[in-house]
């Protein structure tokens, strides 16, 4: 079964909606590809540093407990947040077929939250940070990156009351859950930790609102993402759509309940943690039901990973998301887990899911979606094959080098009669792979960067095919088109 | 604006039509609700082992979700035979070096707070070294550890706010270790006295002190005599056997 050409009535629509995405969509991708430029350098120089405990000890900017938060909330608030605001936004409207009524109101949003973000990290590089990671920044930001949120995502609200498509796709679905969702989590995480908990409880609270970061907000948008481009590219309709469906309400009803086990073995009922990591364990049926679904939607047509950028990039992220799900139940539980926590392990955790799901997924859908809002292509299919090799081997030796580094200062740190920077000491070589992950990563995405900006700018290729990986069949119309599917 | 590239349409100046739509709009189908194709048994059987993994790994670990159980059996380190004891011929060393360095284990579990030299935090957590209440009679001491301390209390002539968790979860004999580790190795015991705490003392402990909900307040410890020792036979120890 293939999905249905599109009338030209329905061509002129979808036109018209990009045409008034535009402005507002270009203003929080370019402005997240910078963000994520400086997040990457910040990578860098930060395990450099990491690596050469000694070098520029003369600066206080430049030591290690300033660098690594910088880079974590620039990556996170700055890029993977602003990326995915960008893409839910414009989601949202193709899939309502709503325009957008009122850009200007949401560059200026937009621009209120690049304010927040800048003040996070510039509060944190000056030393005002707090140790909490992710809400490191000083308690009086949260407000601002809540309000300037809320004045973004609101727009969902009338473009779904005006809506004029019959069909309440699954994606939709998604995209509601990671509006109300981050919220949700964002406000309880930042009241309990800000408003005089027991200090135990913050750093709990903190567990779940980083877990939960990644599984109800980072989560239901890629899927959303891809459940829209995998359908428009292989022109295939979703192979299961109850399980699609299904899986969005197991991964409601259990993510919630993760976190706790971050912090196993801490000074809280030992329930919590046991809870949390048995909710890691049953949201990989969530998790997995959605893989699974997709690769069964592309089965047959996999060839179509070679041309297109958009599902190439996308594809691969929801596997590293199904990557990142199946290690993160296995360490939530205390077996692995009471070997893994407090050591490298935790940071290529949370990169696969930063980088190696989350940003590799939102450079599907950016690819996907820059060509229709600005009406050019991509000026370079080399640029795009370089941004996605470098940034898959940058993420590939960073989890690796890192979850093996984990393994090892994991099973130092248990000789309790050692002393604590000896771990540290003895996994510093791991921190090498870590360096030269980033560094590939800061390639590839100025790389991106460049390209992005070149789009933003109108300088785009004016062609009449896509920008495909590979250039040997000529102007293709598609990447179907390429591969023999029609 | 009629080479090819025209194609594109320029958004800054004009209208559009279905004419000169950009390429990219008009090259994806519309969307559809999906189909409703069915899984395979392999994915139904990895689905029933996440659920089975889960479901054991939630009632295995959670100790009956027990609001005052603060370590998961399953979250204390196992035995390390590369930590040095274990491997040596057990009938070769004597019961109490033996008993010492399984205490020493059980002691991982003390040494965030407490520090792997006994001497604690200085102003955070509490010395075992020169502390009267590992000094003194192994009532209070038991009591301590079975059902916790909070604070303020004072140890050494300074006050501490932190509580301490029950570890009322760990086994008789684990209790027993590590209260002769902690005796033997940080106390300063009075003449004759060997330190020795026995499985069967822990036993008496957990009866004497069985009604006890919350962890202790140091008014409430006060109330047991300083001196008071748990009940139970001497031992020797060379072989660990009672003394008559």
């Amino acid at each position: 079964m293939t999905l249905p050409q599109t009338t030209p009535e329905d061509l002129n629509e979808r036109a018209a909606i990009d045409r008034s995405a535009r402005y507002p969509v270009m203003f929080f991708f370019t402005s997240a590809a910078a963000w994520l430029f400086f997040a990457t350098v910040m990578g860098l120089v930060s395990s450099i540093k990491l690596r050469v405990p000694g070098l520029w000890d003369a600066c206080p900017f430049l030591g290690y407990g300033r660098l690594f938060p910088v880079h974590c909330n620039a990556l996170v608030y700055g890029w993977a947040m602003q990326a995915g605001i960008g893409v839910m936004l414009w989601l949202m409207a193709r899939l309502t077929r709503s325009r957008f009524e009122h850009p200007v109101a949401l560059i200026v949003c937009g621009h209120i939250w690049n304010a927040g973000v800048a003040l996070a990290v510039f509060s944190i590089w000056v030393g005002a940070g707090r140790s909490i990671p992710l809400l490191d920044f000083p308690a009086w930001i949260w407000p601002v990156l809540a309000i300037s949120y809320a004045s973004i995502v609101v727009w969902v609200i009338p473009m779904f009351q005006n809506r004029r498509n019959k069909l309440f796709y699954v994606s939709e679905l998604y995209l509601i859950g990671a509006a109300v969702w981050f919220p949700w989590i964002f406000f309880t995480a930042n009241l309990v930790i800000n408003k005089g908990s027991a200090p135990v409880m913050g750093a709990g609270t903190n567990a779940w609102y980083l877990s939960n970061l990644i599984y109800f907000w980072m989560a239901p948008v890629a899927i959303a993402v891809a459940y829209y481009i995998i359908p428009k590219i292989s022109g295939r309709p979703i192979y299961s759509y109850p399980l699609a469906q299904a899986s969005f309400w197991l991964l409601a009803v259990l993510a919630g309940w993760t976190g706790f086990s971050r912090y196993m073995g801490g000074p809280f009922p030992a329930w919590m943690s046991a809870v949390s990591g048995a909710a890691a364990i049953f949201s990989l049926l969530a998790i997995l039901a959605t893989v699974v679904n997709l690769m069964l939607t592309l089965r047959g047509c996999t060839k179509l990973w070679e041309y297109s950028p958009s599902l190439r990039f996308t594809m691969l992220g929801m596997l590293m998301l199904a990557v990142w799900a199946l290690l993160s139940a296995t360490s939530s539980t205390f077996v692995f887990g009471k070997n893994l926590q407090f050591s490298h392990f935790l940071v290529g955790m949370d990169t696969l899911a930063y980088y190696g799901f989350f940003s590799m997924t939102m450079f599907g859908a950016i690819y996907f979606i820059v060509p229709r809002v600005t009406g050019a292509e991509w000026p370079s299919a080399t640029g795009i094959r370089t941004h996605f090799w470098f940034s898959t081997y940058g993420i590939v030796t960073m989890v690796v080098t890192m979850l093996v580094g984990g393994i090892a200062q994991g099973g130092n740190l248990a000789q309790w009669d050692q002393i604590f920077s000896a771990s540290f000491v003895n996994a510093s070589a791991y921190v090498v792979g870590r360096a030269i992950a980033w560094f590939l990563i800061t390639l590839s995405n100025f790389i991106f960067l460049y390209q992005l900006a070149l789009m933003f700018l109108g300088k785009g290729r004016k062609s009449e095919g896509p920008t495909l990986l590979h250039t040997e069949p000529g102007e293709a119309a598609n990447a179907r088109e390429v591969v023999g599917i029609h | 604006m009629d080479t090819p590239d025209s194609k594109n349409i320029d958004y800054q100046r004009g209208t559009v039509s279905a004419v000169d739509l950009h390429d990219a709009a008009r090259r994806e189908p519309s969307l559809q609700r999906g189909e409703e194709g069915r899984v395979g048994v392999t994915v139904l059987a990895i689905s029933a082992l996440i659920l089975i993994f889960g479901g054991g790994h939630l009632f295995s670990t959670s100790n009956g979700f027990g609001s005052s159980i603060y370590v998961s059996d399953h979250y204390i380190p196992e035995p390390r035979p590369d930590l040095g004891a274990g491997g040596d011929d057990a009938a070769a060393v004597a019961w109490i070096d033996r008993w010492m360095s399984d205490g020493k284990k059980v002691y991982a579990n003390c040494v965030a707070c407490h520090q792997a030299t006994g001497l604690g935090v200085t102003g955070q957590f509490p010395p075992l070294v020169g502390s009267e209440w590992v000094d003194g009679g192994t009532s209070r001491l038991g009591a301590i550890l079975l059902h916790g301390i909070n604070g303020p209390f004072h140890v050494a002539g300074r006050s501490y706010s932190q509580l301490m968790p029950p570890w009322n979860s760990l086994g008789d004999d684990k209790i027993a270790q590590v209260l002769t580790y902690i005796r033997r190795e940080f106390g300063s015991l009075p003449e004759g006295e060997d330190g020795v705490v026995t499985t069967e003392m822990v036993q008496a402990a957990r009866e004497e002190f069985s009604g006890k909900a919350n962890p202790y307040t140091e008014a409430e410890l006060l109330a047991i005599p300083a001196d008071a020792a748990l009940p139970g036979a001497k031992v020797d120890l060379q072989t660990g056997e009672p003394l008559p």
